[in-house]
């Protein structure tokens, strides 16, 4: 009987939104914009896909296309690579559109990712693209708040209230009615993206990352609409409550996430790039000049050297010396470079864990956070694609510095400035260049998101029962 | 409260933060009976209405209707009752007979649609603006649209809130046979009321509310409308 009631309340909720022309308007508009956006962002990502592993083949194929050359000359050649979006990231393309999605690798340096949109535009980036996922988190509470923000507070200012609760009508029954045609507008956003999670599920995501993402989505959604009818039917008048709402939705989906950054930034400090570039590269400097064999900072390594081999001069030792000094020099300044990048890394990764607090405060936090660890796309993610290329940068560079102390003869290398024909024979085999290798980048594993995920999760559980407890003090001072 | 009774108050008090709204109200409304409570504004009328209603609760005291408390059995004296606001707040955005429809389904009642028809024409609503939106009835188009509500809940007590109030003179006679063929019937019917006129016209028994209290009492002797001048002399009285 009770859902029998709130089945014809809520068809009668509806009934109300088709006729009047404002809520329909709103209603198809925001249901028309979250499919333009996710249709849109599908076919740009679908396309970056492409673009993308087209490149990185492209790179590998152009890197082992080289001539016979110099080995340091391959070093300074350089790689690129690229990480390929993840399927998700149609919905959620988190941290990557300001991250930059390519990085050149080469020796001696590690540089940043880049092609980063969002860098590219101007001020308020955050609004600057409609992401479904913006849309889903920042626009539809918006959607949801006018569609409903009158749905009760209108029947007691029409005086209807009076009539249907003195028929017998339960107050469970009206706001559960309520409820029910406010959760089913809402599906209306939401199902562009169930049915982009359900496009994503039968390609190469796992599935349970895929539910729990729809699942995170539809809770935010569920506790919006619950929100927007337990206060639709706590305040008095529809004038009210559409002002308290607004100034819920700006303090939850603007104000509270841009506080969390600030407070993060100002909690977790850390130094800016050219500070930070200008740190390393003295940092490097102490650690001497790689191209230069004669640098004081490579004494002990040429003892060394030469005592192992038992040898008076580096033009005795059975290994190109010069080839040895970049070998071990790469090898300090990637140490050195490393520290730098984790250090930068730990300061980011705690700014962001500050600021993901904030979803104790702010639901749309909570969910942004589940939504980028799910879908791929967080910092953590992006942090792992840094050290996946890194591997890789010091493992071709090394790689060739290898081949220059293996492969090149140390006189022909010390003369390869006399003249053209001294420095065509200072080369090695193009062969040598098979040794760089294939680079796809892939998530972390669905256990290791979720788990992840697991704290945000709890946040969006706290704000459910927050919303159960606002809902049932609702029915309780639900008067006429 | 007697064995006919099936509307009674007992020592009925309303306290609202620590304002008396009703103060110690003791009557019965019997089978049948059409019972006025006539007052001024503040006087009391409405809250005696939504606590017979189930919409307020008692201070002290309680209130009964068909031999139930209705602050302990308030779904069950809401399912049992038709309650006709003063301004008949229906839905705007349907029509009479979808707003009849709405009412009857979250009533859990279900109705033939050669019911609710007859319950319209019973009412002399117009046939041709059943359809048309509820915005664009008059009063007493949407007087008459409830009343073929409460007909239709077949509710053996009817409350009236002001029934009379905004109606011309021809709708205010359509209206009062139509109580009183109700009452005739076996209907009990409670109203409440500032109109003196109207209410001596159709009550059976007038009381008298003033700042809460029972001030007066007036009964019809047979077939004897109930006497306007005394009733009016009582009220206005109380009133200076």
């Amino acid at each position: 009987m009770i859902i029998n009631v709130a089945k014809t309340i809520c068809a009668d909720q509806w009934r109300y939104w088709l006729r009047t022309k404002v809520a329909a308007t709103v209603l198809m508009l925001g249901a028309i914009l979250t499919l333009a956006a996710l249709v849109v962002n599908a076919f740009h990502i679908e396309e970056a896909a492409h673009a993308r592993e087209h490149l990185q083949t492209e790179a590998e194929a152009r890197f082992k296309a080289q001539p016979d050359k110099h080995p340091h000359r391959m070093v300074h050649y350089g790689h690129y690579v690229f990480r390929a979006p993840t399927p998700l990231s149609v919905i959620e393309p988190g941290v990557d559109t300001y991250t930059g999605k390519a990085i050149f690798l080469e020796g001696h340096r590690q540089n940043s990712a880049m092609f980063a949109q969002q860098r590219q535009s101007a001020g308020l980036t955050r609004f600057s693209s409609l992401t479904p996922s913006f849309l889903a988190l920042v626009l539809a509470p918006l959607f949801i708040i006018l569609i409903g923000y009158g749905s009760v507070s209108r029947e007691r200012e029409a005086g209807t209230l009076t009539l249907l609760l003195s028929q017998g009508t339960s107050r469970w029954q009206l706001i559960l009615g309520k409820l029910l045609a406010l959760i089913s507008a809402s599906s209306l956003f939401l199902l562009p993206l169930l049915l982009a999670c359900l496009y994503v599920a039968f390609s190469s995501e796992s599935p349970l990352v895929v539910l729990l993402f729809c699942l995170s989505y539809a809770v935010y959604f569920l506790l919006w609409a619950t929100v927007v009818t337990a206060c639709s039917a706590l305040f008095e008048k529809s004038s009210v409550s559409f002002i308290v709402f607004i100034v819920i939705w700006m303090a939850v989906c603007v104000l509270l996430p841009r506080l969390g950054s600030s407070v993060a930034t100002n909690a977790a400090p850390s130094i800016g790039k050219l500070e930070a570039d200008f740190k390393v590269e003295e940092k490097l400097r102490s650690l001497g000049d790689g191209h230069d064999v004669n640098d004081p900072a490579f004494k002990k390594l040429k003892e060394d050297l030469l005592a192992k081999y038992n040898v008076d001069s580096v033009d005795d030792l059975p290994v190109n010396f010069r080839g040895v000094v970049a070998q071990y020099s790469e090898g300090r300044q990637a140490k050195v470079l490393n520290e730098f990048a984790e250090k930068r890394m730990g300061e980011e990764l705690e700014q962001a864990y500050i600021a993901r607090q904030f979803g104790w405060l702010s639901p749309t936090v909570a969910v942004r956070a589940i939504s980028t660890i799910l879908a791929g796309t967080s910092l953590e993610t992006h942090h792992r694609f840094l050290k996946e290329a890194e591997a890789l940068r010091l493992e071709f560079v090394q790689g060739l510095n290898k081949v220059h102390v293996e492969k090149l003869d140390y006189t022909l290398d010390m003369n390869r400035n006399a003249s053209e024909e001294a420095a065509d024979k200072a080369v090695v085999g193009a062969d040598n260049w098979a040794l760089l290798s294939e680079f796809s980048f892939k998530p972390e594993a669905e256990n290791t998101r979720i788990s992840n995920a697991l704290i945000y999760f709890l946040q969006q559980f706290f704000w459910v029962c927050i919303s159960a407890l606002l809902l049932k003090a609702a029915v309780r001072r639900l008067n006429p | 409260m007697t064995a006919n009774s099936v509307i009674s108050a007992n020592a009925l008090s309303v306290h609202i933060d620590q304002r008396t709204i009703l103060d110690n109200l003791n009557f019965e409304v019997g089978k049948g009976e059409v019972f006025a409570l006539l007052g001024g504004n503040g006087a009391g009328k409405s809250t005696t209405l939504k606590t017979f209603l189930g919409l307020m609760k008692p201070s002290t005291g309680s209130a009964s209707v068909m031999g139930l408390s209705v602050a302990e059995h308030t779904n069950e004296v809401q399912k049992s009752v038709a309650y006709l606001p003063e301004s008949v707040t229906l839905y705007g955005h349907l029509s009479g007979l979808e707003n009849i429809r709405y009412f009857l389904s979250v009533a859990g009642i279900e109705k033939s649609d050669d019911e609710v028809f007859a319950a319209l024409r019973k009412v002399a609503l117009q046939k041709a603006s059943w359809n048309n939106a509820l915005s664009n009835y008059s009063k007493g188009m949407r007087q008459k649209t409830a009343i073929a509500l409460a007909l239709l809940r077949n509710a053996p007590v009817l409350f009236l809130d002001e029934p009379t109030s905004g109606l011309d003179p021809a709708a205010i006679d359509e209206f009062n046979a139509l109580v009183s063929e109700l009452a005739a019937n076996g209907a009990t019917i409670f109203m409440v009321t500032h109109d003196v006129y109207g209410a001596c016209q159709v009550a059976h028994r007038i009381v008298l509310l003033s700042n809460g209290k029972v001030t007066g009492s007036f009964e019809r002797v047979g077939d004897t409308p109930i006497d306007t001048e005394a009733v009016h002399a009582a009220f206005a009285g109380r009133k200076a």
